[in-house]
């Protein structure tokens, strides 16, 4: 048990900074799940347990529109980014090494090093020029533009995943008469979707969460949940705002855990 | 149904320019049809690569290889009617056991009653009709082989080749297989091409043993062949434990026997290789089997040697000595009850057993 070398836990004073991390992180997502519960509607004086902002919030027409939005908005963005990833991950990792291999990770993955805000001009800019040529005010261009941003995240459990995959599988599915197409949708196809799923589940939550795309993108009446609550808060806040914020929160936790889940267990 | 497979002048370069390197280099060969052929050779002589040649993994740089006189180039390993046994098994691991036997016969097209029949068929030959509904990760390695083993026969391949197959499995249960395997190969005829740096194993199952060293075949033969008149030094040493005696010429070769003299005085028929010419006096490699020498107890000797050593093996003792010239011998000899080990450093007296001494080719 004498295990030796640098103990981080032995620093003076690293328990009480590790417990102000977690108060600090916690605390403000305690409080307003608490005052989401609060009977007045003030955000900082209890008055007593009541439900009556979750009412309020399921009964406002506004809210169940922009929440259907945004989970119409996340399936489909992240669905295509998934299809996308699989075959981005294919291409990269199926093909041995290639010039200009690394150019395309970072091609992929540049949602992930651009500054949100700096994409979010760039659409911005873009999409009103082409709003002016074309005249279509639809939600195509949210749509791609969730889904350009949601690739990267899809795409990394999935080659994750291709990796890990035993190369002599697909050789042993070809052995056995398998055509190329074959072995990808009875041996490949089937080993991924641990990946697959996770990617989409990623993707899904990127999507939900996003406001500055969102916020530079979308045309009048095209308010997602996140946009919504910020214009929202701009005016008053009422615990309404509580309420809908923690079951965005209850929901964005139940797709993450569902991610660790599937990511422990059928990640074998 | 099975095929013989000929290849010929195959050579396989990985790599281009600098970086090339040669795997293989004209290789020349014929398995014949229903033969258990063995490849046998040290990590990186190129068996692996052979075999994914044959089944059509990669393709040679150069040469061809023909199944029952068709040509193969360009047919991918789907195409062609040779199945493989991973050294990894490479079993589906979401698929059941019976699924995983089934996949080729799928693949074929096969009307699903055929299959059912044809997978129930296997299990039954390997012995795992109760393991049918689980997964690969719920059976045991050696019941994996099985399945891989299965999985590769369902379709009824003309050529099965096996890289390695035994080599993950404990002595007992390598043993118990190595049965097996000769048993499936008898029982479908199907041409079976091993691989196998093992070259007890080689001895014991093969029919003919190809002897691979970097990228070439040195000898083809039965595995007596192969044993008992091996082609050059690096087969003598690499098949079985070998002494290797470098003695002068009395007189020179006649009718495949030429007459050595040893160390002590005395003289020595042996064997030589079709062609070989050496004048009296000349100095040449022979090669003796350590269970071919053994001591003269109360019989004349024709060697004496002093016992350096000894390293006890269970059914049998390995004596090491010195002759009287400096050269190291060893002698195996097989352990009974009442015959006591000579002490070390005690000289005694020793036999060559007739027709064993061999002389090398140069
Ligand atoms: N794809 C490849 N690219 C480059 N070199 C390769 C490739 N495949 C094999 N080689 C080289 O070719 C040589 C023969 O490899 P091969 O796998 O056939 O050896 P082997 O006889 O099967 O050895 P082992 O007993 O260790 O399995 C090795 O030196 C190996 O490094
Ligand atoms: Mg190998």
């Amino acid at each position: 048990m004498a295990r030796r070398g640098f103990r981080v836990e032995r620093l003076p004073g690293s328990a009480a900074i590790a417990m102000l991390t977690f108060v600090l992180l916690y605390v403000p997502i305690v409080i307003l799940v608490v005052f989401s519960f609060n009977a007045g509607a003030s955000q900082a004086q209890w008055e007593g347990f009541s439900l009556e902002w979750y009412a309020a919030a399921f009964g406002n027409r506004q809210v169940q529109e922009v929440s259907i939005r945004s989970l119409w908005l996340a399936a489909v963005a992240a669905g295509i980014a998934t299809v996308l990833a699989v075959f981005a991950a294919l291409g990269t990792t199926r093909v041995g090494r290639f010039p200009g291999q690394t150019l395309i990770y970072a091609l992929i993955n540049q949602p992930l090093m651009v500054p949100e805000i700096v994409t979010g001009i760039a659409l911005l800019i873009l999409v009103a020029a082409v709003k002016v040529q074309t005249g279509y005010t639809g939600m195509g261009y949210l749509v791609l533009a969730h889904t350009a941003f949601c690739i990267p995240f899809a795409y990394l459990p999935v080659r994750a995943r291709l990796e890990t995959l035993d190369p002599a599988l697909e050789a042993a599915a070809a052995d056995l008469y398998a055509g190329p197409f074959q072995a990808f949708r009875h041996v490949t196809l089937p080993l991924l979707v641990p990946g697959i799923v996770a990617g989409f589940m990623l993707g899904f939550v990127i999507s939900l969460d996003t406001v500055v795309i969102t916020e530079f993108v979308k045309s009048a009446g095209q308010d997602t949940l996140p946009t919504y609550m910020l214009g929202q808060l701009r005016r008053t806040t009422t615990p309404e705002m509580n309420a809908i914020a923690t079951l965005f929160l209850l929901l964005s936790v139940l797709i993450v855990t569902a991610f660790f889940i599937l990511t422990r267990v059928r990640g074998r | 149904m099975a095929a013989d497979i000929e290849i010929s002048g195959v050579t396989k370069v990985f790599g281009q320019g600098e970086a090339a390197f040669t795997a293989l280099s004209g290789i020349d060969l014929t398995i014949r049809a229903g033969e258990f052929f063995t490849l046998l050779g040290p990590s990186g002589c190129g068996k692996t690569t052979l075999l994914r040649l044959i089944a059509g993994f990669e393709e040679p740089t150069a040469g061809r290889i023909r199944l029952d006189g068709a040509d193969m180039t360009g047919l991918g390993p789907n195409r062609r009617p040779v199945n493989t046994v991973f050294q990894s098994y490479a079993l589906f691991p979401h698929m059941t056991v019976a699924q995983n036997i089934g996949f080729g016969l799928r693949m074929l097209g096969r009307p699903r009653p055929e299959v059912e029949s044809k997978v129930a068929e296997m299990l039954r030959l390997v012995r795992m009709e109760s393991l049918a509904a689980r997964r690969p990760a719920e059976i045991s390695g050696g019941q994996q082989q099985r399945v891989a083993l299965a999985r590769a026969l369902a379709p009824r391949p003309k050529v099965l080749l096996l890289d390695e197959p035994l080599s993950a499995l404990d002595l007992k249960l390598r043993k118990e297989m190595q049965g097996e395997l000769k048993r499936l190969q008898h029982e479908t005829g199907i041409t079976f091409v091993f691989v196998t740096h093992d070259q007890e194993e080689a001895l014991t199952m093969s029919d003919r043993i190809a002897v691979m060293q970097a990228g070439r075949i040195l000898q083809v033969g039965t595995p007596e062949e192969i044993y008992h008149a091996p082609a050059d030094r690096f087969v003598a040493d690499f098949i079985g434990e070998t002494n290797f005696l470098t003695l002068a010429v009395a007189s020179p070769p006649a009718d495949g026997e030429l007459t050595l003299r040893l160390p002590g005085g005395t003289t020595a028929a042996a064997r030589v290789p079709p062609g070989f010419v050496a004048a009296p006096g000349d100095r040449v490699t022979t090669i003796i089997r350590p269970e071919q020498i053994e001591l003269a107890e109360d019989a004349p000797a024709e060697l004496a040697g002093r016992v350096e050593g000894d390293t006890f093996f269970g059914t049998d003792t390995h004596l090491h000595l010195r002759l009287e010239d400096g050269q190291a011998v060893v002698v195996r000899r097989q352990n009974r009850p009442g015959r006591p080990r000579p002490p070390q450093g005690a000289t005694v007296g020793l036999r060559l057993a007739p027709g064993a001494l061999r002389v090398l080719p140069e």
